[in-house]
């Protein structure tokens, strides 16, 4: 037992002071609210869009609502407790429900029906609230000591009302109408983004988890392959892409059988050795380090209760290590998607293909179009993985 | 039977156990006492193979220890370590079915034997079964590491200082639970530890090791009265040896039937160690205590002068022999 397990831990309820972050970060919530733009106001997707307040565009009895509701958080995190928790919980899982009605009330206030192309874009106030009601979840899930599985729940619930009222009311709004103009590229290139980080983080799974029992088995090996795993991470993502245009080119034109499955230069071949180079560090790095640091005590009492080699790793080694192995699973599937986006460059699809043709049309919207997508898939495949490992430490053992 | 004949372990350079003789007869407990680094926790892994011995031969019930596949000897020899090595990820009933899983006991067999054994070790089933070693206090632990030992009835239990990690009450109330277990169940057992005191109260044959050689080995008793040389002697206490040697005696073996006194007003059980007899003496500031039977019935007398005579008597005969 440690020093630090004897040390009283505080208590929720006991200590009558305020939450200085929840109660803070309300506070720049209502700076955002009245002071940001709420949304902004396009005729079209090219021209440059103006600024409008949350009094324009919801009128005065939302922007009450909104900063009471704020305030209350605010409030409840004022005087901490059990209960004001999880009453300041259900106050930020509203206002985040209710966001999306804002568009929609906005979008009928702002929008000319006369006018087709008119659009409806996010601005900096909306952005701002999204991001901060984000972190209050995390504090409050903190504070309640709630298990990961809670956060996905609620997420996916508020994730259902969004998609609701997006399908079925929020027409007017840019990030749609781009959705609408090429639906059946954004489902493909979305399909390609995961397919592709799925082939990527199979093959680093395995060929990690091999490369991890090597290492283990000839000792020698340790040191030279982490120094490669190193190396190859410290190559920027764009110059990888770049060194494998030449020799992967020079294959497919000289390997027959390579250029018919499908390699060449730029692609998805040269897309999934990058990725795969990219994934091995963290999962050699965790799978490593997880089968190592299991307690030299438990793996003696096993060998000493009579198991065999094979029994005391596949009983004993590998389910002790598979918390932490999934932590690596978890870092290279997050690494992963980002790097993907960037694989778009050299014609491997996916969604980054989005982000960089809007970039080039100079439309924002269609940037978004990539990247909140990306964005969203990253937290779900944090939250899904974190979640899984909790479950699959037994008892809770930390 | 165990037997340990000139064995020898040498770590590269280091010999960490050099030449030793150790005979443990069928059923009784032997404790392997020493300093840190002396080669008692290596002897004790050496006869469950957990590490291969350099030189000598050990042979387990009359045959050598080579003649066994390790993983089958170890599974009927129990071990129990001081940091428990339970398994995190099981329940505490899962830890105690390990070994007769590994002999591929019927799932029956498994279940009513780790209930058995709970009970045997004074955990509730229905309180503990399901929980996991993290929940666990030291104490509860290291019951369920001594549970996880004795599943497949084992002849020979080895214990490598498996309460020194407790707290001075615990550790004194899971001694006296190991001894009433060791007279029910007659295991041959080797027990390390740095406790000479734990080491007095539960073993039949007492080893003191050093440096790798054994120093002297007996019953606590003979120990306690012939010390060989000053380092079993500063072992076993220095100047409190003699109240050591008082708690290994009963009150019954030195009284003297009741004299025409009367007598007197402290009475003292006469299966109490003397060592308990000499406290209440010096606590109630009297030289004289009246023995009594369970009944608390007066059936001798217990008399300072007597007693302090008698070792007079004894170290004389000693100086003769």
């Amino acid at each position: 037992m440690s020093l630090l397990d004897a040390l009283p831990t505080p208590r929720l309820g006991r200590g009558k002071h305020p939450n200085v972050v929840l109660v803070s970060l309300s506070v720049t919530m209502l700076a955002a609210v009245w002071g940001l733009d709420a949304v902004s106001v396009a005729a079209n997707r090219i021209v440059q869009a103006t600024g409008v307040s949350a009094m324009d565009a919801i009128g005065w009895p939302g922007v009450l609502l909104a900063s009471l509701l704020i305030i209350a958080v605010g409030g409840l995190a004022y005087q901490p407790s059990r209960t004001n928790y999880w009453a300041a919980l259900g106050v930020v899982v509203l206002i985040l429900a209710l966001m999306p009605f804002g568009l929609m009330v906005a979008g009928h206030f702002l929008i000319d029906p006369e006018l087709p192309q008119a659009r409806l874009g996010i601005g900096a106030g909306y952005w701002v609230l999204l991001f901060i009601l984000m972190l209050c979840l995390i504090e409050l899930r903190l504070k309640l000591a709630l298990r990961r599985f809670w956060p996905v729940v609620i997420l996916s619930s508020i994730g259902l009302v969004w998609w609701l009222c997006a399908s079925l009311w929020l027409s007017d709004l840019a990030l749609i109408q781009e959705f609408k103009a090429r639906d059946r590229q954004f489902i493909q290139a979305a399909l390609e983004h995961i397919l592709l980080v799925s082939v990527a983080v199979s093959i680093s799974i395995v060929v990690g988890t091999l490369l991890a029992l090597l290492m283990r088995r000839f000792v020698k090996l340790q040191k030279s392959a982490f120094a490669l795993l190193n190396f190859l991470q410290t190559i920027p993502s764009l110059a990888l892409f770049g060194l494998l245009l030449a020799p992967l080119a020079w294959l497919a034109a000289n390997v027959p059988i390579l250029a018919q499955l499908g390699v060449s230069g730029i692609g998805n071949t040269p897309a999934l050795i990058a990725l795969v180079a990219y994934s091995l560090l963290p999962m050699v790095r965790n799978t490593y380090i997880a089968l190592e640091e299991v307690s030299p005590d438990t793996l003696e009492a096993a060998s000493a209760m009579g198991m065999r080699a094979s029994q005391r790793f596949w009983q004993v080694r590998l389910p002790l290590a598979l918390p932490i192995m999934l932590e690596g699973v978890r870092i290279t599937t997050v690494q992963a998607i980002g790097l993907t986006a960037v694989a778009a460059l050299i014609g491997a699809g996916g969604l980054g293909t989005f982000i960089f043709q809007g970039l080039g049309q100079a439309a924002m919207d269609m940037v978004l179009l990539g990247a909140l997508p990306i964005l969203i898939l990253a937290l779900v495949v944090d939250a899904g993985l974190g979640a899984l490992a909790e479950v699959l430490r037994p008892g809770g053992v930390r | 039977m165990i037997e340990l004949s000139q064995v020898t372990k040498r770590f590269g350079d280091e010999t960490a156990v050099n030449a030793i003789d150790l005979k443990i007869a069928k059923g009784k407990f032997c404790a392997l006492v020493g300093t840190s680094g002396c080669g008692k926790s290596t002897t004790l892994r050496m006869i469950n193979r957990l590490i291969e011995r350099s030189d000598g031969d050990i042979i387990l019930d009359g045959q050598a220890i080579e003649a066994y596949d390790p993983v089958k000897l170890r599974r009927r020899i129990g071990y129990v370590i001081q940091s428990t090595g339970l398994f995190p990820h099981w329940t505490v009933a899962r830890n105690i079915g390990l070994v007769p899983r590994l002999l591929k006991w019927s799932a029956e067999d498994i279940q009513a034997r780790v209930k058995e054994l709970m009970e045997l070790l004074g955990l509730p089933v229905e309180e503990f079964a399901h929980k996991y070693p993290h929940q666990l206090s030291g104490g509860q632990a290291q019951r369920v590491g001594v549970a996880r030992a004795l599943a497949a009835d084992p002849d020979i239990l080895l214990m490598d200082e498996p309460f020194g990690a407790l707290d001075p009450i615990t550790r004194i109330k899971l001694q006296d639970e190991l001894a009433s277990l060791q007279a029910r169940l007659h295991k041959t057992v080797v027990f390390v530890t740095h406790d000479m005191d734990e080491a007095l109260k539960l073993a039949d044959h007492l080893v003191v090791m050093r440096d790798g050689l054994i120093v002297q080995q007996g019953t606590p008793l003979a120990l306690l009265q012939h010390p060989k040389d000053p380092f079993v002697e500063s072992l076993l206490g220095g100047l409190e040896r003699g109240l050591k040697q008082a708690a290994l005696t009963r009150v019954k073996d030195h009284m003297s039937s009741m004299g025409p006194t009367l007598p007197s007003q402290y009475r003292i059980p006469a299966d109490f160690s003397l060592r308990q007899a000499l406290s209440m003496m010096l606590r109630d500031h009297t030289d004289r205590l009246a023995v009594v039977d369970q009944h608390d019935v007066p059936i001798g007398e217990l008399s300072l002068r007597k007693i302090v005579k008698e070792a007079q008597l004894e170290k004389g005969s000693m100086r003769e022999a």
